[in-house]
């Protein structure tokens, strides 16, 4: 059994060694892992807590601990909910009752709800056993002596990220700090600062503290600090005296995210740390050497067979790793489809492909379908960093455009893989272009190779990248006090461009008018261009009741109407979780609110759409989900489909053929909603129907294609999308008695087909594969393969009725040809007719098969009721004989179960069946 | 790549009716009365259904069940004038799978047997559930497709586990998922039912669609149940592994 929490994607459990992975947290409200911890006596009881205490600028949050009794099967939430993120859960090896959660707490403003945490009761009550001097400071790490579980060490983290910057500590590198490493002996009740004076961790303040008492030998114990002395320590007294090891560059780098030690279960002198490379030290903290292999790198978490300390599973920013060999080689699980995508774009071939940037997995292009599923070989990736915009170049579609961390774009052959750096750069002296991490890039909707990338200004390009021209003044407040990165981090400095701001953060050229630019900056500005940028306005202080400065993370011009767009305001930053969405029927004169809390919206606002076809659909993407509204914001429904979890969606894309909305999650990969035209339909008169078929997009019988292969148990497969005619029906209540009838008719009013009802409470869509029956054949050894599928119908015009309780509800759809057909329509027509002309001969032979099986038994039987010297005896079952002879030249008849190769007259007729059934466009066969 | 399908998503666009809370045994005890009542299913003897099997693609096979007491389970799968069997006489499970050319029947093991003898519990496993052997415990609501279902974990006696979904308003049975260990490893499948029938006044879904936990609607196999006949005389024969392999 392993349990896995992803950073945003949920709980996973495996019972096969981690083969495979069900989710199991997916009816939860959060979707951030923090902590997952087993019961050491009772396997069945786990404990997770949510919010992922590795604090980046992109982290989600959680809403406290939860507690499973049976596997994970069914979880109880058990409060802590204003918690927000939380380190590690330790369960008390005797007393599953008694249980510590170390939260660190909210990371983006004050909150009381942070320290060590101790319930004595299973989780009814908690009691802060151990909190911070201020409310920016909370639990930082937590290790429990394996021998005495009254004694624990814990650190205390203050720390406090914004928009603009980062702390880790105080607010520089000497600031007061709130951060400190305790120990109890008491179970929590008291407290004792330990790694202070001579034999200490050096001169305070700290920053993030990193614990971890070696299983093997309680005595000693190992901290990581971030001070202005960053340093491994190693204490072999049990935390009374401490002796500085290892203060290499890996003990500087990033506490806030690579601070995570695990000690050898068997071997105390063997410890590992988290970093950017794995690293670990055979001589006690003295020395590091890599332990990463090949992996990935960006470690978080190791977890070490106590009983075969060689077997080792890691987690790092790539995913799920296994060793065999103690952190030597690494084996990557491709079986977890957690992967944090920012954006997401397609393009128009058949069937289109899917565009997305990653959370330092670069970018990647996949296929939204492949014959035997979409396996992870079905995408590329591109090279380098953190992914984000990527596009396929609408005028070149040998190109892409990749954006990497900081707006760093690239423009990429497809083939060869040759890449041109087309970041626009300042050609004015000591001018700093302001690129946000996660830098707009906007393909213009009306003109193929003109682009927009946002600085603090905007640049466009109307010759894909060769040259760009800066059409706009800053669009930002340009606020100096938002301008410091280089102090950014706390007492370890961290400027990655993470923090980068006052910046354009969202483009939106009009479809509608080409010359009305839209751009929202992070900083609050909502500027409208509507001379393609020679004039800019800035209509943030028309949306009202809402703070200034608010991040805007997304605007999007309406596909309808130029005068119309919506904007979400991202207010996480502040410590504000909820969403806010604006629409503007006046270009940014006026700005209503259309989405909030009260509205059932959970989560704060990433990205709004508005569907091209029907202007009162809205899609919108949260952190905490997908939400629609079918009258314009007036209600929001959430999008559960069957499975979707309350995952961040970071950005939508509606395919412009398809009409597919693909959606970018950060944490569950890429989902796909097939054909919105059934959502586009609804309204009052659907949704107060009994039963209502509702238009999909248009049919087509789509190419017979054959792929894929075995390639095990432990891989991800996307799932493609019907290959048949998919038929969408509406119901007011689930259907569950008596028979609900969906027959298909055809032009002539011929029954063709009656097809299992799906029974769903809401929107139903069944797939019909158009086949009809298969044809009857002479029985053999074996089946008859191909002949066990019946001709697919051909296009045309069909009508779909439905019965329920007496009730007929019709329809009549036309199917037509797929476009990527190689045969015409009259093609079909001659396939289906020489096919049907096959079917004939099987039902011929297996007619002539029954007439001599029957003469053969009949022969028999007569013979049998005869003397055996009787001469018509002889004769009867020498006539019986010829008959079975006669029937072995039909059909192959040697039992066994063997390869016998025999082929008889119905084996060749099979071979002709297949060759004309599963290729039509068998042109001028006559039989 | 992940299909997310249009389908339940949509429902939240409607009203929603809550489910009630309910302790475990008065939900079997209304899923029981939703059936037909005690007096009906401990008086049937037997069931015999008939029907059509669909998987992917328009594949389809002719269906038939027969499932008696005290222990009797019987499947076939009929293509081209074959038909696979799987069998249970209560002792032994056996089948035989005739379409590669060998039409001898084949001893299955004890995973499968497990799994049949459950199947061939004609009152199912809920009625005398304590006496039986089985325990459950009621896990609260849960979505499916739209309906908050009440959820009812039952522990098999012979280790396997079942999960049921009733529907709030008439107690019967819409999804079914079930944990059965082979060679110790979980499996897990799920099937969802529908287009309830009574026959000698006892309720019979006539829809079943099965597949893996969590699959999809195109993704599971459909069979659509077209005769049920109850109480017909069973030959134990056909239960029992044959004595000898069937003639070509």
């Amino acid at each position: 059994m392993v349990d896995v929490g992803a950073a945003s994607g949920g709980v996973w459990k495996s019972t096969d060694g981690t083969t495979t992975f069900q989710p199991v947290f997916d009816k939860q409200p959060v979707q951030s892992i923090g902590a997952i911890t087993v019961d050491p006596t009772q396997r069945k009881i786990v404990w997770v807590g949510t919010g992922e205490s590795w604090t980046r600028n992109s982290v989600s949050i959680g809403n406290g601990v939860y507690r499973s009794a049976d596997g994970g099967e069914t979880w109880q939430h058990m409060g802590l909910s204003e918690s927000e993120r939380i380190t590690r859960i330790l369960i008390h090896p005797a007393d599953s009752n008694t249980v510590y959660v170390c939260a660190p707490g909210k990371l983006w403003s004050d909150s009381a709800e942070r320290g060590l945490f101790k319930t004595s009761d299973g989780g009814q009550t908690w009691s802060q056993v151990l909190k911070g001097p201020n409310l920016s400071t909370g639990c930082g790490a937590l290790s429990m002596d394996p021998k005495d579980p009254n004694v624990l060490f814990a650190s205390l983290w203050d720390f406090r990220r914004q928009g603009w910057t980062f702390r880790s500590g105080g607010e520089g590198p000497t600031a007061k700090s709130g951060s400190g490493l305790f120990r109890t002996a008491d179970g929590g009740a008291t407290w004792t600062e330990v790694g202070l004076g001579a034999k200490g961790f050096g001169p305070k303040p700290f920053g993030r503290i990193e614990v971890e008492i070696a299983p093997s030998n309680p005595d000693i114990v190992y901290a990581v600090v971030e001070s202005t002395r960053s340093a491994l320590f190693r204490s072999s007294d049990g935390g009374t005296t401490w002796e500085e090891r290892d203060r290499s560059q890996s003990m500087v780098w990033r506490p806030f995210y690579f601070s995570n030690l695990v000690v050898d279960p068997k071997n105390a002198e063997r410890v590992f740390k988290m970093n950017l490379n794995l690293i670990v030290s055979d001589d006690g903290g003295k020395s590091f050497t890599g332990a990463g292999g090949s992996a990935h790198g960006d470690w978080h978490d190791l977890w070490i067979d106590p009983d075969n300390t060689q077997t080792i599973l890691g987690g790092d920013d790539a995913g799920l790793w296994l060793s065999m060999n103690g952190g030597t080689l690494w084996h990557k699980n491709h079986n977890l489809p957690i992967s944090q995508f920012y954006h997401v774009s397609v393009d128009d071939q058949s069937p289109y492909q899917v565009y997305g940037g990653l959370q330092d997995n670069t970018s990647w292009i996949g296929d939204s379908q492949y014959p035997g599923g979409i396996s992870n070989s079905r995408w590329e990736a591109l090279p380098g960093g953190d992914g984000f915009w990527v596009f396929s170049d609408p005028a070149d579609p040998n190109y892409v455009y990749f954006e990497s961390q900081g707006g760093a774009l690239v423009r990429i052959h497809r083939k060869t893989l040759q890449q041109r750096d087309i970041q626009p750069k300042s050609d004015r002296a000591g001018e700093k272009l302001r690129f946000n991490w996660n830098a707009p890039l906007h393909l213009s909707p009306n003109e193929k190779g003109t682009l927009y990338i946002g600085a603090q200004f905007l640049f466009r390009t109307r010759d894909q990248g060769q040259t760009w021209e800066r059409i706009s003044p800053d669009l930002t407040t340009n606020d100096p006090a938002k301008q410091k990165q280089e102090q950014s981090g706390g007492i370890t400095v961290d400027n990655s461009a993470a923090e980068q701001h006052t910046t354009i953060y969202s483009i939106s050229e009009s479809p509608v008018r080409p010359s009305m630019i839209w751009v929202g900056t992070d900083d609050g500005n909502v500027q409208l261009t509507v001379d393609g940028g020679d004039t800019w306005r800035n209509t943030a202080g028309a949306i009202k009741d809402v703070p200034k400065a608010s991040w805007v993370s997304w605007v999007e011009a309406s596909p309808h109407d130029a005068d119309v767009a919506f904007v979400t305001l991202d207010r996480h930053t502040f410590g504000d979780m909820e969403p806010h969405a604006y629409m503007t029927r006046d270009a940014g004169k006026s700005w209503a609110r259309i989405a909030s809390k009260a509205q059932g919206v959970r989560g704060y606002a990433h990205v709004i759409k508005q569907d091209p076809v029907n202007a009162n659909v809205l899609y919108l993407g949260t952190e905490l989900g997908l939400f629609v509204s079918i009258d314009q914001g007036r209600h929001w429904a959430e999008f559960k489909g069957d499975n979707f979890p309350a995952v961040a969606v970071r950005d939508l894309v509606i395919h412009p053929r398809d009409h597919d909305l693909v959606v970018a999650t950060h944490g569950r990969g890429i989902w796909i909603i097939d054909d919105l035209t059934p959502v586009r339909s609804l309204g009052p008169d659907v949704l107060g129907s009994e039963v209502a078929f509702v238009p999909g997009r248009a049919e087509i019988q789509q190419i017979q294609a054959f792929g894929g292969w075995p390639v095990g148990d432990a891989m991800f497969f996307g799932e493609n999308p019907s290959g048949d005619i998919v038929i969408n029906y509406f119901q007011k209540s689930r259907h569950l008695f008596g028979k609900l009838k969906l027959e298909v008719f055809d032009a002539e009013g011929k029954l063709v087909d009656t097809l299992p009802a799906s029974k769903r409470r809401g929107m139903n869509r069944v797939s019909w594969a158009m086949r009809g029956k298969p044809p009857r054949v002479p029985m053999g050894a074996t089946i008859s393969f191909a002949a066990t599928q019946g001709l697919r119908h051909l296009p045309g015009d069909y009508t779909l009725r439905m019965t329920k309780n007496g009730q007929v509800y019709e329809r009549k759809i036309h199917i037509g040809m797929d476009p990527k057909a190689t045969y015409s329509l009259e093609d079909r027509k001659a396939q289906h007719a020489a096919a049907t002309e096959v079917q004939r001969l099987f039902e011929r032979m297996s007619s002539l098969n029954d007439r001599i099986v029957g003469l053969r038994d009949q022969a028999r039987s007569k013979a049998a009721g005869l003397p055996e010297a009787d001469r018509q005896r002889k004769a009867l079952l020498a006539l019986g004989e010829s008959a079975d002879a006669l029937r072995k030249k039909i059909v192959a008849t040697t039992e066994g179960g063997a390869i016998t190769g025999e082929e008889r007259l119905r084996e060749h007729t099979d071979a002709l069946y297949a060759a004309i059934v599963f290729w039509e466009a068998v042109q001028g066969l006559t039989i | 790549m992940i299909r997310l399908r249009l389908i339940a998503g949509c429902c939240l666009l409607l009203s929603t009716s809550f489910a009630q809370a309910i302790d475990a045994d008065e939900l079997i005890r209304k899923n029981i009365d939703a059936r037909g009542g005690m007096a009906a299913i401990k008086a049937l003897k037997s069931v015999a259904l008939t029907g059509k099997f669909r998987g992917g693609g328009g594949f389809e096979a002719d269906y038939a069940e027969r499932i008696g007491r005290p222990s009797l389970l019987r499947q076939e799968f009929s293509i081209q004038g074959m038909t696979q069997i799987q069998a249970y006489d209560g002792k032994e499970a056996w089948q035989i799978s005739p379409f590669g050319g060998r039409k001898d029947p084949d001893k299955l093991p004890e995973d499968i047997r497990k799994s049949m003898e459950t199947r061939a519990d004609v009152e199912g496993p809920l009625v005398d559930y304590a006496s039986k052997g089985h325990r459950v415990a009621y896990l609260g609501t849960e979505d499916v497709d739209g309906t908050e279902a009440h959820k009812l974990k039952v522990l098999l006696k012979n280790g396997n586990e079942m999960t049921y979904y009733f529907d709030p308003d008439f107690f019967l049975e819409i999804r079914v998922q079930s944990k059965e260990f082979v060679r110790g490893s979980e499996q897990e499948s799920e099937t969802d039912l529908g287009d309830y029938e009574q026959h000698g006044g006892v309720f019979f879904p006539t829809a079943i669609d099965s597949g893996a936990k969590g699959s999809s609607s195109d993704e599971k196999a459909k069979i659509e149940v077209t005769t049920i006949e109850v109480n017909v005389e069973l030959d134990p024969a056909q239960f029992a592994f044959p004595a000898n392999s069937p003639k070509s």
